[in-house]
């Protein structure tokens, strides 16, 4: 049998803490202090997490109160991330000089706490997992000062061990697991071999114990603050008429346009409302195929959107409302005329989606698609119009031609009308036979559709081409279950 | 004609009658209607009119060649249909050679002002300049909306197609290019009603 390795303790194999006398290089600066820290030996880590968490009994342990914190904190380290539901994550140490200290700069983030009427426990340590875990058990035991900081990574496994296991905020049946084998703090969890602790409570929790002590770096989401627009403009007397509105929204869209610009975004949504005196405000929502950040095109679409609008009364305030900023890519202006050689229409094609469906809805501008599928009632979807280049585009269509031969190749394809009928309409019958306006011609042989008795839409039809008296031809189709009725289902264009 | 003679006539500045040598056009499929059209084929700017018979009589399978080839230029822009009167059948589109990623679906919503929408519709596409090819369908067009619409046409460099019943054929028109469409035994026949500087007459086509 093997030798079972435990678990490496960071400080002890894989980093060991060099002595004094080993010390990998004398520091410039060692003669300029007066007398060498006893903490000399200690290791700085490389990064400082402050674990900020949130009580439950404070105001609103809300994303948008952690939201709220974390602008805040964004004033103390450019790094903060979120950490659902309760918690933030600082990294510190980079302003740590700036501040005065690790002391310093908890006061600092205490005070935006205490600012926003959060009840908070705040931890450092140098990882982040360690920082939250710090906090948790603070918590738990229900102390109310903060715990001291870890800021040594020599420190960091011994002031951990005597943690619970319940900090981590593994799944509860893993941490009933290992409590049956009599492991409830982190030490006890550290001391396990490795090999047998992923095998019996998974990789995901070992890797969760090598980020714990620094042994694996973990990588933290950072938080952006989400910047909106968003301006009101009370009117000097009510406004009926879509156009004056209009020239009233014309300064707020401009103002948005330079906000747009001075970021380099666009939005994909923007909402318009207008408030009245006694009913609740009336919204208008503008929703766009495309980031866009010019105000000319706003105020057209917006125009669209507003001339449909029905007020119920008159308005006498008015507010812009931007959705989340998109990053924009600005492109050049084509040399060739859209049509001309090489002239393509990669500007204009959003733009008239969003004017058309300004006007007509959003369900009234589609694009198509085929599905893989017999049934002729399920062989399409509508989808989304393609805005795309046309390299990509084209690669794609070699593709999905290579990958149906059946359809590019082979005959039948001439035998499916241009036109579908959205469901089968039944025709009258005379010995057997179907009419349309007189009776219908059948041309050709009949093709079979026999299929989709997995999902309780079973079709059994066989399928013909007609030509009617006024020479239309037609998709006709026979049910081969009696009463063996006929439907009109398509129309050859 | 010597050489200089048919560079000279080649001036803008000269316009000779029947003559559509400045005409871009689109190849039609079909060689025998591309010799009857001016320039040889589609018009690739302004509002022609296609006046079938009936419903299903072969006027769209008239357009899907152009269509095809269209759509699978690598520069492709659009092809609108605005307000058709069924359900494209997607299948039969890509099986007859049309990149579906270039098909826009324009449907004005059921209600009232239906077909003031699609004219609409109709107008924008056309003159957006982000589609090759426009078809729509109106069930009545008044002669200056249709020469709204061929000017919006020319201005986005599209190719609008607009189709009206046959019986639209008695009123005047300013487009550009009127066809009939009627059904033959084993076809389609193809009369042209009005073709600037190009060919008049019935021409017989594809047998199906």
């Amino acid at each position: 049998m093997r030798h079972r390795r435990a678990l490496e303790l960071p400080f002890q194999e894989s980093h060991p803490t060099p002595s004094p006398a080993q010390a990998p290089s004398p520091r410039r600066d060692d003669a300029l202090r007066p007398a060498p820290a006893p903490e000399a030996a200690a290791r700085a880590p490389a990064e400082l997490w402050l674990a900020v968490r949130l009580a439950a009994s404070s105001s609103q342990p809300s994303r948008e109160a952690l939201e709220r914190l974390g602008a805040l904190a964004q004033r103390v380290t450019p790094r903060v991330s979120l950490d659902p539901p309760d918690g933030l994550l600082l990294e510190v140490q980079g302003s740590l000089h700036l501040f005065g200290g690790v002391e310093a700069v908890r006061r600092e983030v205490a005070g935006d706490c205490s600012r926003l009427r959060l009840l908070c426990t705040l931890a450092v340590a140098p990882t982040p997992l360690a920082a939250s875990a710090l906090a948790r058990a603070a918590r738990m035991t229900g102390a109310s000062a903060s715990p001291p900081p870890i800021t040594d990574l020599a420190q960091l496994v011994g002031r951990l061990s005597p943690l619970p296991l319940a900090t981590l905020r593994w799944p509860q049946d893993t941490l009933e697991r290992l409590a049956r084998i009599g492991v409830r703090t982190i030490g006890e969890a550290l001391r396990l071999p490795r090999a047998g602790f992923a095998r019996r409570f998974g990789t995901a929790q070992l890797q969760a114990l090598d980020r714990l002590v620094g042994r694996a770096s973990d990588l933290q989401h950072l938080f952006q603050v989400r910047a909106r627009f968003r301006r009101r403009r009370e009117l000097l007397h009510e406004l009926e008429s879509q156009a004056a509105l209009l020239a009233v929204l014309e300064p707020l869209l401009q103002e948005l346009g330079e906000f747009l610009q001075a970021r380099q975004c666009g939005v994909l949504a923007l909402e318009c409302r207008l408030w009245h005196r006694l009913v609740p405000p009336t919204r208008c929502v503008l929703r766009l195929a495309a980031p866009l950040a010019d105000p000319a095109q706003l105020a057209a679409l917006l125009a669209e959107r507003l001339s449909a609008l029905v007020l119920p009364e008159a308005v006498r305030a008015c507010e812009l409302r931007s959705g989340p900023l998109v990053p924009r890519v600005l492109d050049s202006g084509g040399l060739w005329q859209p049509g001309e050689l090489g002239g393509g229409a990669a500007a204009q094609a959003p733009q008239l989606i969003e004017r058309l469906r300004a006007r007509l809805g959003a369900q009234a501008v589609q694009g198509l698609r085929v599905v893989d599928e017999h049934r002729p009632e399920a062989a399409w979807q509508v989808r989304e119009p393609v805005i795309g280049s046309p390299s990509g585009r084209s690669a794609s269509g070699r593709h999905q031609f290579a990958s149906r031969p059946a359809v590019a190749d082979s005959g039948p394809d001439d035998r499916r009308p241009v036109w579908l009928l959205s469901r089968p309409r039944l025709l009258e019958a005379r010995d057997g036979l179907p009419r349309r306006r007189g009776p219908l011609r059948l041309l050709g042989e009949a093709e079979r559709i026999e299929t989709g008795w997995w999902d309780g839409a079973e079709i059994a039809r066989d399928y013909y081409t007609a030509q009617d008296a006024r020479g239309a031809r037609l998709w006709v189709f026979r049910e081969r279950e009696p009463p063996h009725r006929w439907f009109l289902h398509g129309v050859f264009g | 004609m010597s050489r200089d003679l048919s560079g000279l006539l080649q001036h803008p500045a000269i316009w000779r009658g029947r003559s559509a040598a400045q005409l871009r056009t689109l190849p039609t499929g079909f060689p025998a209607l591309d010799e009857g059209l001016p320039g040889g084929g589609w018009p690739q700017a302004g509002l022609i009119e296609v006046l079938p018979s009936g419903f299903g009589v072969g006027e769209l399978s008239l357009l899907l060649p152009a269509l095809a080839t269209t759509t699978r230029r690598p520069e492709a822009r659009w092809c609108a249909w605005v307000a058709p009167p069924l359900q494209p059948f997607a299948p039969a589109l890509e099986a007859r050679g049309v990149a579906l990623e270039r098909i826009l679906m324009v449907r004005p919503p059921r209600q009232d002002e239906r077909e003031k929408s699609a004219l609409w519709a109709f107008e924008q596409t056309l003159r957006s300049g982000a589609c090759d090819i426009v078809l729509g369908w109106l069930r009545s067009a008044l002669p200056r909306q249709i020469r709204r619409l061929h000017l919006a046409a020319e201005r986005g460099a599209t190719l609008g197609v607009l189709f009206r019943p046959r019986q639209a054929a008695r009123d005047s028109s300013p487009a550009a290019l009127r066809i009939a469409v009627e059904p033959t035994v084993g076809g389609a026949r193809v009369t042209l009603l009005k073709s600037r500087g190009g060919a008049r007459g019935a021409i017989e086509l594809f047998s199906r």
